[in-house]
């Protein structure tokens, strides 16, 4: 509520008189004032390159690999005498100054798997490296919770639905864009939801529920996604574009807890220097724009960012200037409310590999148990099916 | 009532029915639309084998020239992919047997991503998909695309590789909590030396075979793969595994344990054969019972080869066709993992569910889809599915309704389309101001636009 009546009061008034004169009239459904805090997961696809974003500069093994590839020590954003940022992360520097920002070194899972449609499977579901799961980590929150939740509890920014947001009975809520969305369920043709009556306990009922719970969530999300307009300068593309959604969506007071999005384009197999560079800026860009959203509108304290991919790149540079796949990888988090933040854990070593990769030390799904326990205030063990330590950071 | 069950039997064993199929079958009794469907099967011809093409990528090319090469290589497995699709909307192709082998590819679930290999596996699962289920499964295991898929190249008696022999008894005989960790590593010592030439086929290596004694479930023995196979297939557990399987994709996603176990215990006795299997199941009366048909969600391949069945569809691309398989959750040739497509409810999610019900709408009106497509883990740029560019005839559909007042065409309509009551028609489908040939279309669009549509 507080962040409602500040919406209202303060200078952003403007941006809800752009707001049309039926929405602000107070149509807001009952209780849809969100409860507890927000986790945005953000998926860098195709396997970045963590050598390369938290960077070994103090490793002698790290430019002995990389003759061409690594990033020359006077242009790394040191963050102690070992580790840091590639350059194009300067955007992040200050979170990290500030204690906003962790780094998780080494973080992977046994066994590891270097395809990316496996490895990504495996992240998705949480699962180990010899089960095939049908269920995502996420989408097993979402069952978890009582039964009367908002469809839209989970949202996937995308025009599809990750495993990750797929439970055997809840499914989190894909939308790429809100107006897209609206125009699909606004086909006329679609049928009223009262003929669901017709078929009791029939299949097709549930399809009728989908649809029904569809429509409601698309113009609860239409409705909301026009209260708050962003000025911050997000970078050009489709990352900048979904995480100022999000951010708007979060300052209208969005009843959603998980927020999914993805940035692709990270299998650099071949002259990796200057995508990889262009990736990461839009990443830090985008991220960085993101927060100072959160944080002129006080949220930033509610949420938590965390950043992975399903594995990170080989150490050894390949002849084609770029990187193969790999295992082990860092994971970013950054939030306003960090219990602990920096690096939180030893680097990788360079020089104890497996058949040139390097070895895991955090087993992701510790990572998760801490979110789901700590941050989502969820039973991490009946979801991840198994116990994980929880580590610090929350 | 009797058409219903017609209709009930195509769907579930095939593909639905064309409108010509089902002014021809809807008096049929269920003994002649059985026959119908085994006869085509048996009498199938061979798929052809593919175009033989170079290996993808060797070291004398550059980056470029083998991204291109795997980009085309990927094209030939949609088009295969697509091929197989329409195939299963085509009338006068085997129902059955293009039924079976989907059932089959989700159960083997292997992604190809060479169309030698691709085409290969497809052969042999159309090749015993109805017979003895030992000849598939040994077939299986010399597929070369399942060789690669599940790394039995590297299995060698120095450095066993058991993914094989896991997913053997984990997805595809017996099931979990039926083995042990050792019969695993047993086991991959038998597979040990079952590889794959560059040209596609299967190759024993004897010089990485383990030939040394083995104790697999209790036996102990110089055993080789087939031995294993053997062994697990006598097994009850492995007949009931398959045989509730079969059951919730061709009855219902509610297993019933009586009817299974009845089923199972006769699957075992005929050496797990799996067109008799079928046809106790088809011949059941509980098969017809309401409970049963309508209920299952169609899978996003049964629904566009139900759509090119009905309207005729032709010239969809493959790049609609796979765009639409990809976006809905359902790729030929390339499963989730090896544990296949989980099915039933898992199929719908918000988005999913959207695209199904405004399929039709693209279809008719030429509508866009506008659905933008995830690129895959290795690409960085994603495709939209802009629309369906296909053509249909509404001709057939309307021989179905030729004696039928205009007021009751959507009526009769709804019966064809839908296995479960429809809502009343919309106000202006009943306007006869219309003519007739837009009662129809409409009615058409109309009802494929239900969720009852997704319904089979």
């Amino acid at each position: 509520m507080k962040r409602r009546s500040f919406i209202q009061t303060s200078g952003l008034a403007s941006a809800a008189m752009l707001t049309p004169a039926f929405l602000r009239a107070g149509v807001r459904p009952a209780a849809s004032s969100r409860q507890g805090k927000i986790l945005v997961v953000i998926q860098l696809s195709g396997g970045n390159d963590g050598l390369n974003t938290i960077i070994p500069y103090g490793d002698d093994i790290y430019y002995s690999q990389r003759p061409t590839l690594s990033i020359p020590p006077a242009e790394v954003l040191t963050l102690n005498d070992y580790q840091g940022l590639h350059p194009a992360l300067a955007p992040l520097r200050e979170l990290y100054d500030l204690g906003q920002l962790a780094v998780l070194n080494g973080v992977g899972y046994p066994e590891p798997d270097r395809s990316h449609f496996r490895s990504m499977d495996i992240w998705q579901t949480g699962s180990g490296s010899r089960q095939n799961w049908s269920t995502g980590w996420l989408g097993r929150y979402l069952d978890h919770l009582p039964r009367n939740q908002h469809a839209y509890h989970a949202i996937e920014v995308d025009d599809g639905l990750s495993l990750a947001m797929k439970g055997a009975e809840q499914r989190g809520f894909a939308m790429g864009d809100p107006n897209r969305l609206r125009r699909a369920v606004r086909n006329p043709l679609l049928p009223e939801s009262a003929h669901a009556q017709v078929h009791q306990q029939h299949t097709v009922s549930y399809l009728y529920e989908t649809l029904t719970r569809t429509s409601e969530a698309a113009d609860y999300l239409y409705e909301k996604s026009r209260i708050y307009r962003s000025r911050q300068p997000y970078p050009p593309g489709n990352f900048g574009r979904d995480l100022k959604q999000v951010a708007e969506l979060i300052t209208a007071d969005t009843d959603t807890q998980v927020y999914y999005l993805s940035l692709t384009g990270f299998d650099t197999h071949a002259r990796q220097l200057g995508m990889h560079q262009r990736l990461l800026d839009q990443y830090a860009k985008g991220v960085s724009a993101f927060v100072k959203d959160l944080k002129q509108n006080r949220l930033f304290e509610d949420v938590i960012i965390m950043t992975f991919s399903e594995f990170g790149r080989r150490l050894a540079q390949n002849g084609s200037g770029g990187t193969d796949h790999g295992t082990a990888n860092n994971v970013t988090l950054i939030g306003g409310d960090l219990k602990r933040a920096g690096l939180l854990n030893a680097p990788s070593s360079l020089s104890h590999l497996d058949r040139g990769d390097l070895i895991f030390d955090v087993d992701f799904r510790r990572l998760y148990a801490t979110l789901l326990n700590r941050w989502l205030d969820a039973p991490a063990d009946q979801i991840l099916m198994n116990n994980f330590e929880p580590l610090d950071f929350i | 009532m009797q058409t219903k069950l017609i209709q009930h039997i195509y769907n579930r064993a095939g593909f639905g029915l064309s409108p010509d199929e089902w002014n021809a079958r809807k008096q049929w009794s269920i003994d002649q639309a059985i026959d119908d469907l085994f006869s085509k099967a048996e009498n199938a011809t061979k798929l052809p084998d593919a175009e033989a093409i170079t290996a993808v990528g060797n070291s004398m090319m550059s980056g470029e020239e083998r991204a291109e090469r795997r980009r085309a290589e990927a094209r030939r497995v949609f088009q295969l992919g697509t091929d197989w699709t329409m195939r299963m909307g085509d009338p006068d192709a085997p129902a059955l047997l293009e039924r079976i082998t989907l059932f089959w590819h989700g159960h083997f679930a292997c992604e190809s991503k060479l169309s030698v290999i691709a085409t290969k596996q497809l052969q042999t699962l159309r090749q015993y998909g109805l017979g003895h289920f030992r000849d598939l499964l040994i077939g299986i295991s010399k597929d070369p695309a399942m060789i690669r898929y599940l790394n039995n190249q590297q299995n060698k008696k120095d450095s066993p590789n058991e993914n094989f022999a896991r997913e053997l008894m984990e997805l595809f005989t017996i099931g979990r909590g039926h083995y042990t960790e050792n019969d695993v590593k047993e086991a991959a010592r038998a597979f040990t030396g079952w590889s794959s030439n560059l040209r596609g086929e299967f190759v024993f290596r004897r010089r990485i075979h383990d030939y040394g004694p083995k104790e697999f479930m209790g036996r102990q023995g110089n055993f080789d793969g087939t031995d294993i196979i053997d062994i697990l297939l006598e097994r009850r557990e492995t007949a009931y595994f398959l045989t509730k399987k079969i059951y919730r994709y061709f009855v219902s996603d509610i297993p019933n344990e009586g009817r299974i176990r009845t089923l199972a215990t006769e699957f075992y006795r005929s050496d797990y054969h799996i067109g008799q299997l079928l046809r106790r199941i088809f011949r059941s009366d509980w098969f017809y019972d309401s409970e049963i048909i309508g209920q299952k969600i169609k899978s996003p391949v049964e629904l566009i080869a139900g759509l090119v069945r009905q309207l005729g569809l032709t010239g969809l691309d493959f790049r609609a066709v796979f765009g639409l398989q990809k976006a809905l959750g359902q790729q030929l040739f390339k499963p989730p993992n090896v544990a296949g497509w989980p099915g039933g409810k898992q199929w719908i999610d918000n988005a999913t569910l959207l695209l199904r019900l405004n399929i039709a709408t693209a279809i008719f009106r030429g509508a866009e889809l506008d659905f933008n497509l995830r690129p895959d883990l290795e690409q960085s740029q994603g495709r939209n599915l802009r629309g369906l560019q296909a053509q249909m005839v509404l001709a057939p559909i309307a021989r179905i309704l030729e004696d039928i007042p205009s007021e009751s065409v959507y009526e009769e309509l709804s019966q064809y389309l839908l296995s479960s009551p429809a809502p009343p028609p919309e106000s202006y489908l009943i306007d006869l101001s219309l003519s007739r040939e837009q009662i129809i279309s409409r009615s058409c669009l109309q009802l494929m636009s239900l969720p009852e549509y997704q319904m089979c």
